[in-house]
């Protein structure tokens, strides 16, 4: 991670050359050294990564081969090997389905609802726990927002039920004080809000740690030298923590992007009844419904694909924007 | 029914978290039959030759003797009290020293492995049974794997909800040994506990034309569930239950009820248990010699509609919109008497609910509203479920000689309530497990750990009988209701038929998104306009050929299955 969150301070690799926007530039000394030497030199690192990618290959790759499924009418009875072959037939239905375009439009709503709602709260939850100094306050903060996080959704989900829901607290106050109720729990029309505050409250404080670490990277001595030209607690905000964290805010983003198709499966799974599947139902949520769950196995899978697709060329998408902005995205151009 | 957990709320589970498919618990079953994927049923011959003679036992007598009622169902027997005079029925042991896999459902904490049940139970069957009870409501995402794997235990339960999970349409006669050479006709008196099974419960468990499956938890007079009331509350009120008849009669008794500010709400949700009111029939009907779906039974629109006012008027306890049908959350709204009417199962009327509801509220009682129809006028009608929704299968791989082995230990599993072998299977070793308490065995604390989960009865289990040891006001109550209400039951169509409906329709036959639009319909969220809307697009997309596929295939060939 200090890679990412200080480019071109690592030693030994810094030069001139390596700036960003350089189309040619010269070969970096390290690309000069056989293979075999960097093996040598490298061993320990790679020995090091081989679990994490072993892990990766039994739990990701191989699985993944089963996405040959979407282009079969699958049978978990006769096997991937001997089920019918029937090309593009479950994406024609899929994209025939107005379900499925509900799901996606569903998506793509609560993706967006949440990148502009929920994106930033972290940031500023950051930028404010880094202003108290009292190191117990933060403490405390930092510890009680941190701990929804850990929570299931059954629970949240059963804690906003108590505060929200029909014969939850808010709405027994109004009914004792005579006014009309609203059951947040069941309107379809502002799920997208129940949602994100949902999300807002279980992971923001969660989401802080990594901004929180991006803070205590930049260097204390352009505050004091900022200070003593004059700048204002604004203007150091302005001119030096918000471009220090700059990397990191454009890295969360991107990666944020790229999952931008997973607005949480098993929160939305837990309230699909409570809403109904036209206001819950995203591509996660569909592909288990009409797909495992009505054994249309083939069919989820190219539900799966289609998402899988689209959030790959998200990443690319977003990660080739951050590069053109001179950021490093996922890794350095 | 005692022993019966709910099998409409086991349903409703299954489909919320697991996101079971099964439209109806009875008749669906997807894939295609045998090796293709044309699908079918039994023929009339085929069915009379695979089915077993019926020699019903007469090793006990209840104190509550059955009650004969239409359509074949009779009311089960009521026990007050635990037999004294325990009668041994199987008088040699049965096993011959085998060893068997086993894989069987459980609701509730598993008893730890190689206990002293376990060990004593061995003992007793002359056999080793490897108990292995796994969560019950993961149990339709475990049986997929094993079976594609091919990898069943020797001897299986697979519940009928679960069948199109399962896929037991195709897993007999492949994975699953035919049992018709060993029990069909005659063959089956010499397991005289088997054969005093219903042959109705027989009848579930063949498939294509050959015997597979054990029916396990079978009954005379299983119904999808009952509406039941806060009986305490009601007599507190002064309100009379059985003045209910009509759905405005309960309409009204709900509004009577509801003070949403001191918050109580009238009702549970009812829709998944409406069958018990309005006259809609489980899958279909039979109208002019055409089956007409449920989906497209007049009635089926008025009873959503119905349930949609209920929602409406503010008569539904809220948290039930967010809920799943009959969870925890909703048992528990109901003892706290937060809720005062709800639709539940059979198996829910017992001493464990009496148990559950004094522990919230010391004057806690349940009952049960007399059956009456929507309209008031008309008949009540109570549509049976299957004989058994539970069956067991032995594995394909067993040789003849170990599946006779695996028949006798069923023989003994099935033994009658009150005889010997039925004590040592529910209540364990005497001393060890349980001591003789005033109307019979009490549970030692071992015993509520190691013998009370009930595992066996998922392999082989006697007929249903009622009994609440310790709370005999209970069976009273259950079997005077049922009683009465056994005079009203009727066999739906296709009953205790499997069907093995194509694979190209299976989808069809799940309706996936029509079940999702009415159970919202139902809940108040969309409009009624909705469920129409998403049944045209199901009849263009596969129904309407669905409904054609049951009536050539089925009914044309086999008739309704409910003479």
């Amino acid at each position: 991670m200090a890679s990412t969150l200080a480019p071109g301070d690592e030693p030994g690799v810094t030069s001139p050359a390596r700036r960003r926007g350089h189309r040619r530039r010269p070969v970096p000394p390290e690309n000069r050294l056989t293979w075999r030497i960097r093996l040598r030199r490298d061993r320990t690192l790679i020995l090091m990564t081989l679990p994490a990618i072993g892990l990766l290959v039994v739990f990701t790759y191989l699985p993944m081969l089963g996405i040959v499924t979407a282009f079969q009418f699958y049978d978990p009875l006769v096997g991937i090997a001997d089920s019918e072959w029937i090309g593009l037939e479950n994406f024609e239905r899929l994209f025939g389905d107005p379900l499925f375009w509900g799901a996606l439009e569903n998506t793509l709503y609560l993706s967006a609802v949440q990148l502009v709602l929920y994106f930033p709260i972290p940031i500023m939850l950051a930028l404010l726990l880094n202003s108290v100094l009292n190191e117990r306050v933060r403490a405390v903060i930092q510890a009680v927002t941190f701990l929804p996080h850990f929570f299931s959704w059954v629970l949240v989900v059963t804690i906003f039920q108590q505060m929200f829901g029909g014969a939850g607290l808010l709405n027994q106050f109004l009914r004792d004080h005579g006014m009309g109720t609203w059951d947040l729990m069941t309107d379809p029309d502002t799920f997208a809000l129940l949602v994100t505050s949902q999300v807002v409250w279980k992971d923001a404080g969660w989401g802080i740690i990594v901004f929180l670490a991006a803070l205590t990277a930049i260097n204390q001595n352009l505050y004091e030298a900022a200070a003593v030209d004059g700048a204002g607690r604004w203007r150091r905000m302005w001119h030096v923590t918000l471009p220090g964290m700059r990397g990191i805010i454009v890295l969360m983003l991107v990666l944020r992007l790229g999952n931008a198709l997973s607005v949480g499966f098993e929160q939305l799974l837990i309230q699909r009844a409570g809403v109904g599947h036209d206001a819950a139902d995203v591509l996660d949520t569909f592909a288990y419904y009409y797909g495992i769950g009505t054994q249309d196995y083939g069919y989820g899978a190219a539900a799966g694909i289609f998402k899988s697709v689209i959030s790959l060329l998200l990443l690319w998408g977003a990660n080739a924007l951050a590069h053109r902005f001179g950021e490093d995205g996922l890794y350095r151009s | 029914m005692n022993v019966e957990p709910s099998r409409r709320s086991l349903l409703n589970g299954a489909a919320a978290l697991a996101g079971a498919a099964a439209l109806s618990p009875l008749l669906v079953a997807c894939g295609g039959g045998g090796s293709g994927n044309q699908g079918g049923t039994s023929s009339e011959q085929g069915l009379a030759s695979a089915l077993p003679d019926h020699v019903p036992s007469d090793a006990v007598t209840p104190d509550i003797a059955p009650v004969e009622g239409a359509a074949g169902a009779i009311s089960p027997p009521g026990f007050l009290r635990y037999p004294t005079e325990r009668v041994r029925t199987v008088p040699e042991v049965p096993g011959s020293g085998g060893t068997y896999t086993t894989l069987t459902p459980l609701w509730g904490a598993v008893p730890p492995a190689d206990n002293e049940h376990y060990r004593a139970m061995n003992e007793a069957l002359g056999a080793t049974l490897e108990m292995a009870p796994s969560a019950g409501a993961n149990y339709g995402t475990v049986l997929p794997t094993l079976t594609a794997a091919e990898r069943l235990p020797d001897w299986v339960q697979l519940p009928g909800w679960l069948n199109a999970q399962a896929s037991t349409g195709r897993l007999v006669g492949t994975q699953l040994a035919d049992l018709t050479p060993y029990l069909a006709g005659d063959r089956i008196r010499q397991y005289p506990n088997l054969a005093a099974l219903p042959t109705g419960a027989w009848r579930g468990g063949i498939w294509q034309d050959k015997l597979y499956g054990i029916p396990v938890h079978s009954g005379t007079f299983t119904l999808g569930g009952m509406f039941y009331h806060r009986r305490d509350i009601f007599e507190e009120r002064g309100i009379d239950a059985n003045e209910v008849r009509s759905a405005d009669d309960l309409f009204a008794l709900g509004e009577e009820l509801t003070d949403a500010r001191a918050g109580v709400w009238a009702f549970e949700e009812l829709w998944p248990f409406i069958d018990l009111i309005f006259p809609i029939e489980a899958k279909f009907r039979v109208v002019d010699g055409r089956l007409v779906h449920r989906y497209e039974q007049p009635e089926f629109i008025e009873a959503l509609d119905w349930c949609r006012r209920i929602v409406d008027a503010g008569l539904l306890h809220p948290d039930a919109l967010t809920g799943s049908h009959n969870d925890d959350a909703s048992k528990a709204r109901f003892y706290a008497g937060q809720s005062l009417i709800t639709a539940d199962g059979g198996g829910s009327w017992n001493g464990a609910d009496a148990d559950a509801g004094r522990a919230a509220n010391p004057g806690y009682r349940r009952g049960c509203f007399m059956p009456f129809s929507a309209d008031g006028t008309s008949e009540p009608r109570l549509p049976l479920m299957w004989t058994a929704s539970w069956y067991s299968y032995l594995n394909i791989k067993l040789r003849p000689e170990q599946i006779e082995e695996c028949l006798r230990i069923a023989n003994y599993l099935a033994a009658p309530y009150g005889s010997q072998e039925y004590t040592r299977i529910t209540f364990g070793v005497e001393g060890t497990h349980w001591t003789e308490g005033p109307d019979g065995p009490r549970y030692t604390e071992q015993g509520t750990i190691e013998a009370q989960p009930g595992t066996y009865v998922f392999l082989a289990n006697p007929i249903a009988v009622v009994s609440n040891l310790g709370y005999p006001q209970i069976t009273e109550d259950f079997c005077a209701w049922a009683a009465e209400a056994v005079r009203y039951a009727y066999k739906p169509v296709f009953w205790n038929m499997n069907i093995t409906v194509p694979r190209r329709l299976a989808t069809a036959d799940a309706a996936q998104a029509v079940e999702d639009t009415i159970s919202e319909v139902s809940r108040g969220i969309q409009p009624v306009s909705a469920f129409q809307e998403a049944l045209g697009t199901w009849k263009r997309n596969g129904g309407d050929e669905l409904v054609g596929w049951y009536e050539t295939e089925v009914l044309d060939k086999l008739g309704t299955g409910q003479e």
